[in-house]
């Protein structure tokens, strides 16, 4: 096939993330001793799915290791093994080197054959670590599922009936929802497909399925069991299946051998094959996929040779002498192999849903050890480009959501925001209006009003993701550290729907990674101690969170040692910071978040070296956010990081300057206030200061910090008091003008940053205002680039 | 119209401007719309040639005056001041210059070197001299003045 493979590759790159991701969140979550069978076969799912799609690509490397994964997988969801710790942890390495190989496909350094290898190894050793699993035969359980027959009948277009491979894949879609029996097999003069589906699917279900490649009405569905044929029917039970130690990669599957060997077991297995002598069906070309009620049968005429065997437990059959001993002895019911077969009284109807979670529940399930037939890479081949139905379950939520990139939803969020500044403007400009004479329209105005801001809303919400996103990662970052600090670790997420912008959740995640790490290290104590406190020896590590107000709240909450309060001040005192006994506990744990204070005594990779708080304060105050810390001595610490919704917009109180208008960001506005004359202290120099409530805040004039005519008279002006990095700051502005939400406009995007303004706006007269940075201002104002430029910083 | 081999930007059409008592050309191509003076916000600290920046439906948009910045002209602002809003590279600027007279064509042979003095402008700047009907016009790279390190337009590289 000449098709360029490459456009593919980043939909590979995405559904394999996500398919790592959800693997590992899946692993995490698995109860060593008693796992669900669930969880077992979705992580397989994802493993073969990976498989699947890095073989389509040419990715031999991620199929190599995803190959050995999935075989250990296969033996322990078909409790052949029983899962141990370690294979948990083999299994999350297997997943890191998957990720590392992805990340080397799209670009990034190659992933560490040694690691690879070593992987492999240790996934290899464990599969074979306890190999010998005697094949229990069980009874087999048919699994009540209103499954029917349906008879299809359609031609098909040469462009697929002549194309072998397009048919198989054609069929093997069928195959996916359908135990299929091909009677006629179209070819190039004969396009004319006629197949008997076993499945629970109604009949527009199935003409939907078609419908890519034929119309509804070209399709002719009918009831199969009217029309039966001695050989039309598959049974699927869970429990038939045939036992074999090996089998070949070649399977034969495509050959057009004429004559078959009369022993089956023999080097071609003739499962697909074309057999002479058959003229009114042929075998199908179809394998399925593992989970599906596939059918193979060795389509011969001699009278035993009959077998059907289900996909799942396929293998190539060493004798026929065993298949009859093992496969058929399974069907207590059936008075012999050939009654199964046909319409023979005895024969059952073995059926399977569709559903294979419900089945791969099933306990009964006798274990088979050799490879499934879909290991082949043939299979992987014939499926190339179809999307596995390993998806049933997610298939629901695919078909409701769309990949979008981001650059659409950010073009509409930005669209809908000159939607709101437009109707501000129009707001504006009607409210000149006589309310009387103008009545429709300014009713229609309200109208519009409303109906923006319910847009802006849906739009913004596009761009909202559940905090889970984050804190998904965590479970495993918990347990490889807690591993590591030999500590036990419990980890409770609370509020994970909890949504927020997607700009700032990519930012929020190294914070907040950070904090989890100091929690496990310097928070929760070893086991011994804790027991030694009267705690319980596993400590709990709590990520929440919750929205507030217009502000979103996640918090850090472990229930360790606590901060240590005369630690961090005699570590302070060493450092010559500016401290005393009498402070209270919040200023203390302010401490921490200076730069470089660390009262780690020893310094771990994990922690300990002092960056770290300081970094996460400064990102947080760079997304518009702010971090406290709560602490009590023996009970635990709590970070709460307070953020914005969004960066897009921003709620923002606009001040009058000189004629201009800025917006000072709510979230650093702690009050305004009219300063009495007597407040204003001057300091050596020209520096100001104002005395507020016991404390003095260095006066910042923003007229001389953007050389504007302001208001020279302080008794005239406002002062807005902010929280800045380092403390508090006293804007002087000349006016309030009010509080606005305002959409964040970028000033670099045409011209350049501007010291101070971080960034700017449209006001709902259409002019700009600009976005102070209030840190910036108040630095600017003190080290002075107005007119107080001499006074000294 | 007649295309010139060469392909070049020095030749095709020009948008003509006066500054003053000299005549400009800049290419057409990067000029985006013709607007009239609206009131800016002004940005602290920023040379006294930007005006300050406006919002442009929704984008906002840095206006410069080529007057100021060139000592040309009279720099007043009433209704018939003239904004040229480009488009440099992936930047929108406006320009406030005293009145856009003309759309010119000029091949590169109608281009004669400019002399070392004898203009305001920097020679850096300047493609060549253009006659049209006897006036001469300047015609201007403009992409290379806007982003240039004097304009202070782009975040310098360094610092």
């Amino acid at each position: 096939m000449s098709i360029d493979m490459s456009q593919f590759y980043q939909v590979f790159f995405d559904e394999t993330s996500e398919h790592l991701a959800s693997m590992e969140a899946l692993l995490l979550d698995l109860d060593v001793d008693n796992p669900s069978l669930e969880d077992l076969n979705a992580i397989f799912r994802a493993a073969h799915s990976i498989k699947g799609g890095s073989g389509t690509f040419g990715f031999t490397d991620m199929t190599g290791v995803t190959h050995v994964l999935e075989s250990l997988l296969d033996r322990l969801r078909k409790e052949e093994l029983p899962l141990r710790a370690e294979m948990v942890d083999a299994f999350l390495a297997a997943g890191d080197t998957l990720r590392a190989q992805l990340e080397h496909h799209q670009g990034g350094p190659e992933a560490d054959a040694g690691e690879v290898e070593e992987i492999c190894a240790r996934l290899n050793q464990l599969a074979a670590g306890n190999a010998v699993a005697a094949p229990t035969p069980a009874p087999a359980v048919a699994v009540a599922a209103p499954v029917r027959r349906a008879r299809m009948e359609c031609d098909l277009p040469t462009a697929i009936a002549d194309d072998p491979v397009k048919l198989a894949n054609l069929l093997d879609g069928l195959a996916e929802i359908a135990a299929l029996d091909v009677q006629l097999r179209p070819d190039a003069s004969n396009p004319h497909l006629s197949l008997v589906l076993t499945t629970q699917k109604r009949d527009d279900e199935l003409q939907e399925l078609m419908s890519f490649y034929l119309e509804p009405d070209e399709i002719t569905l009918s009831d199969a069991d009217a029309v039966q044929e001695v050989y039309g029917f598959f049974d699927d039970a869970p429990g038939l299946e045939a036992v074999v130690p090996e089998i070949d990669d070649s399977f034969g599957f495509f050959e057009d051998v004429p004559g078959l060997p009369a022993a089956p077991g023999e080097a071609s297995y003739g499962f697909f094959e074309d057999v002479p002598g058959l003229p009114a069906w042929t075998a199908p070309d179809v394998i399925t996929d593992e989970e599906e009620a596939g059918v193979y049968g060795l389509y011969e005429d001699a009278p035993g040779k009959r077998e059907h065997l289900t996909n799942r437990n396929i293998a190539p059959c060493d004798s026929p002498a065993a298949i009859e001993g093992q496969g058929y002895g399974i069907f207590v019911d059936a008075p012999g192999g050939l009654g199964l077969f046909d319409n023979a009284p005895g024969s059952q109807q073995f059926t399977r849903t569709s559903t294979p979670a419900a089945t791969e529940k099933d306990p009964t399930q006798p274990p088979t050890p050799g490879r499934r037939l879909s290991d082949g890479p043939a299979v992987e081949t014939a499926k190339a480009g179809r999307r596995d139905n390993d998806r049933t379950v997610s298939a629901a939520n695919a078909e409701t959501s769309i990949r979008v990139s981001v650059e659409k939803v950010d073009q509409l969020i930005n669209l809908v925001g000159e939607l709101v500044i437009t109707q501000a403007m129009l707001a504006e400009a009607a409210s000149y209006l006589d309310p009387i004479q103008a009545e429709k329209l300014l009713a229609g105005i309200e109208l519009l009003a409303r109906n923006t801001r319910d847009m802006q809303e849906s739009v913004m919400s596009i761009r909202m993701l559940p905090m889970s996103m984050v804190f998904s990662r965590f479970p495993r970052v918990v347990r490889d550290l807690a591993g590591k600090l030999s500590k036990q670790v419990e980890m409770k997420t609370i509020g994970e729907n909890t949504e927020l912008d997607k700009g700032l959740i990519e930012k929020i995640s190294d914070p907040l990674t950070h904090l989890v790490r100091n929690s496990l290290d310097h928070g929760i104590e070893t086991p011994e101690k804790r027991v030694a406190a009267g705690k319980s020896p596993k400590g709990t590590l709590t990520l929440k969170a919750s929205h507030q107000g217009g502000n979103i709240v996640i918090e850090v909450i472990d229930d360790g040692a606590g901060l240590n309060r005369a630690r961090i001040l005699s570590k302070a005192k060493e450092r010559g910071l500016p401290v005393h006994d009498a402070m209270s506990d919040h200023d203390v744990w302010q401490l921490i978040f200076a730069p470089g204070f660390s009262t780690a005594d020893v310094v771990t990779d994990v922690s300990g070296r002092g960056v770290g708080m300081d970094v996460v304060k400064r990102n947080i105050e760079g997304m518009g956010g702010r971090v406290e810390l709560e602490s009590s001595t023996g009970h635990g610490t709590r970070t709460v990081i307070r953020l914005p919704l969004t960066l897009a917009i921003l709620d923002g109180m606009s001040v009058g300057v000189g004629g201009e208008t800025f917006i000072v960001p709510i979230t650093s506005v702690v009050e305004s206030l009219q300063p009495s004359l007597d407040a204003i202290r001057t300091l050596a120099g020209d520096s100001r200061m104002v005395h507020i409530r016991g404390e003095y805040l260095p006066f910042v004039s923003l007229a001389d910090a953007f050389n504007l005519p302001g208001v020279e008279d302080v008794t005239r002006g406002i002062i807005v008091v902010v929280e800045v990095e380092d403390g508090k700051a006293a804007l002087f502005v000349d006016e309030l003008l009010g509080q606005h939400q305002v959409v964040i406009k970028s000033l670099e995007e045409n011209y350049r940053r501007v010291p101070g303004v971080s960034g700017a706006t449209i006001m709902g007269d259409g002019r700009v205002a600009l976005i102070l940075d209030v840190t910036a201002v108040a630095r600017m104002g003190l080290t002075g680039s107005g007119s107080h430029a001499e006074r000294a910083a | 119209m007649e295309h010139n081999e060469s392909g070049t930007s020095n030749s095709g059409e020009f948008l003509t401007f006066t500054l003053g008592a000299e005549e400009y050309g800049i290419d057409i191509l990067k000029v985006q719309e013709i607007r009239g003076y609206d009131a800016v916000t002004r940005i602290a600290n920023a040379p006294a040639f930007i005006k300050g920046v406006i919002n442009l439906r929704g984008v906002i948009v840095p206006i410069i005056d080529l007057r100021i910045k060139f000592r040309l002209g009279e720099p007043t602002y009433d209704q018939f001041t003239v904004v040229i809003i480009l488009n440099i590279g992936k930047r929108v600027m406006g320009a406030v210059v005293d009145g856009v007279s003309d759309v010119i064509q000029l091949s590169s042979d109608d281009l004669h070197p400019s002399p070392e003095f004898g203009s305001i402008l920097d020679t850096r700047y300047i493609l060549g001299l253009g006659t049209v009907e006897n006036r001469m016009i300047i015609v201007m790279d403009i992409e290379k003045l806007m982003t240039s390190q004097e304009m202070s337009l782009v975040e310098a590289a360094a610092a």
